[in-house]
């Protein structure tokens, strides 16, 4: 099946400011009308980084929030096109391709509960903007990181009440000191309607394997945002296969740009995603 | 001359490109993606996806790598067979106004003339790209680096087909000329040269490769100068049309093939970085 991208298209936005939230997250903002209007939570979009030939590709972001003309997007500068994305100045021009992939399912009604672990924060503002368009209130977000500073800030996920922001980090600098998946239990006695989950995928992994040894019933909606690395972003190079379950038990590829970065986290093949070698681009 | 102000492209058989910038295989699927982010039909030729006798799901991923100037693939042939090309693709082409041009790929010749048989009654297929630069292998014979095994390849897919053959020639080959020859012997009407060259990068922190397979195909810019002296060394080696692929990131690059002799480019791993390339290409050629 081919690839909706209808709303996709090339935007040269304007830096406005790359603000530095500590422990290495950056949160950069562009005006992007075109992006602005048609981001769905969970879509990303492909930002060029710098007009040279070497860093070659553009690099996937999720769209983080948005907000009248302008998006935001946080990220990390740990490889060559993240650091000249740190460099921009506001005025820069900032060219982007998107809003491109399938994004979450919105529910209607919560609890929802939302699992975030260190720059997986990324689609959550916008999801929990339309979550709340939709009079969707209650909604927990579990936060998690390596070590407090690299928390994305709680009142970030949502403007202007803040959501229940529940936090972990490796360390134990704030929060509970453990993984963030240690926070999946409570969370679960709330019976969600929906889960929604970004991060490392290994940490996605572990947060399935914990749903499924909870015992407890899984949320209707069970949703993923999910990482490979990425030739195109829009379906044509085929580079960004992930393993699924096929309906028959079959293990099949999917594309991360196209038929996600969304999944349904039972469609995934987790054991399959765990055993490849990690990503590159960076 | 057409609208566009280019004298079309003759590639023989009655195939005549409208201008001289298509779209490389393997870097724009069969058209549907592409077609939704630019104006696809004013382009010279869609050359699509390598397409097998049978659907194939593709290598294990990691399946693409940045490299400096460029990125490393190993996508593995995904396509959903030539079948399902025939019966579920070619309609949607109706009314497109670019030619397509099927890639077909196989690892014997019987594959390659089966696809080729089963291309033969669509309309709307303008012509066929062979693509022997498949790391495939059969009964010890690797198409793209003997041209014995190219020869008798072309041949074979001649007898069954009255659409315009393009071969697509491997530049990983110590005589690409050898290879062109050989196929413009057999009945070739168009070389299109070059495929990507085998690379590998290493994952410096666990000292393995980084895609599974060890080796992937490199493309991009890095491997323009490359390409241009394996395209200079086929333009004059042959007499048939020659297509120049690889690294053309904007017309100045594109008209290099031009100059060396080649008749019309393929822009392929720039597509990537921005879909609207081979639409500059054409309109810079033209200014």
């Amino acid at each position: 099946m081919t690839a909706d991208l209808s709303r996709a298209a090339l935007e040269t936005g304007e830096v406005l400011v790359v603000e530095r939230l500590g422990g290495g997250l950056l949160e950069l903002v562009a005006r992007l009308p075109h992006l602005a209007a048609t981001a769905m939570p969970g879509t990303f979009v492909q930002l060029r980084c710098g007009e040279r030939t070497t860093p070659l590709l553009r690099r996937p972001f999720s769209v983080a929030w948005t907000q009248d003309d302008t998006c935001g997007f946080v990220f990390e500068a740990v490889g060559a096109g993240t650091r000249l994305l740190s460099e921009l100045q506001p005025g820069d021009r900032l060219d982007t391709l998107g809003p491109l992939g399938h994004g979450f399912t919105v529910v209607n009604g919560g609890p929802v509960v939302c699992v975030s672990g260190g720059l997986g924060c990324a689609p959550f503002p916008l999801l929990i903007n339309a979550l709340r368009r939709r009079g969707v209130e209650d909604i927990l977000v579990l936060n998690g990181a390596r070590t407090a500073t690299r928390l994305y800030p709680a009142e970030r996920f949502a403007r202007p009440a803040v959501p229940v922001v529940a936090e972990a980090t490796d360390d134990g600098t704030r929060g509970h000191h453990g993984r963030v998946t240690d926070l999946l239990g409570p969370a679960l006695a709330s019976h969600p309607t929906a889960l929604y989950a970004c991060g490392p995928n290994p940490m996605l992994g572990a947060v399935m394997r914990t749903l499924l040894e909870s015992g407890a019933d899984l949320p209707p909606t069970l949703e993923a945002s999910l990482e490979a690395p990425m030739g195109c972003g829009f379906g044509t190079c085929l580079g960004c296969a992930l393993p699924v379950r096929a309906e028959d038990g079959s293990s099949a590829w999917r594309l991360c740009c196209t038929d996600g970065p969304v999944m349904p986290m039972r469609d995934v093949d987790w054991e399959g995603l765990s055993a490849l070698p990690g990503a590159d681009v960076a | 001359m057409t609208d566009d102000g280019f004298t079309p492209v003759d590639l023989g058989r009655g195939l005549t490109l409208p201008n001289p910038v298509g779209l490389a295989s393997g870097t724009a699927g069969y058209g549907f993606e592409l077609d939704q982010l630019i104006d696809i039909n004013r382009l010279g030729a869609l050359y699509t996806k390598g397409t097998t006798v049978r659907a194939r799901d593709g290598n294990p991923p990691p399946r693409v790598a940045e490299t400096d100037g460029g990125m490393l693939n190993s996508i593995g042939l995904q396509n959903p067979g030539v079948d399902a090309v025939a019966a579920g693709y070619a309609p949607r082409w109706r009314g497109w106004a670019i030619p397509i041009i099927v890639n077909v790929a196989g690892g014997s010749i019987d594959d390659y003339v089966h696809c080729a048989t089963v291309l033969e009654p669509v309309a709307e297929v303008a012509g066929i790209e062979l693509n022997i630069s498949c790391p495939n292998i059969a009964e010890g014979l690797d198409f793209g680096r003997d041209p014995l095994a190219a020869g008798r390849l072309v041949a074979a897919v001649r007898r069954v087909t009255e659409r315009c053959v393009i071969v697509k020639l491997s530049p990983n080959v110590t005589d690409i000329a050898a290879v062109a020859r050989a196929v413009e012997d057999a009945g070739a009407d168009a070389v299109s040269a070059v495929n990507t060259y085998i690379g590998r990068k290493i994952h410096r922190a666990s000292g393995r490769s980084v895609l599974p397979l060890g080796t992937g195909g490199l493309s991009g810019p890095a491997i323009q100068p490359l390409a241009l002296a394996a395209v200079a060394a086929v333009c004059d080696a042959v007499h048939i049309p020659v297509i120049g692929v690889g690294g053309i990131v904007g017309a100045a690059s594109a008209r290099d093939f031009l100059i060396v002799g080649a008749c019309a480019v393929q822009v392929g791993t720039a597509t990537f970085v921005n879909p609207e390339t081979a639409l500059q290409v054409l309109d810079g050629l033209r200014g």
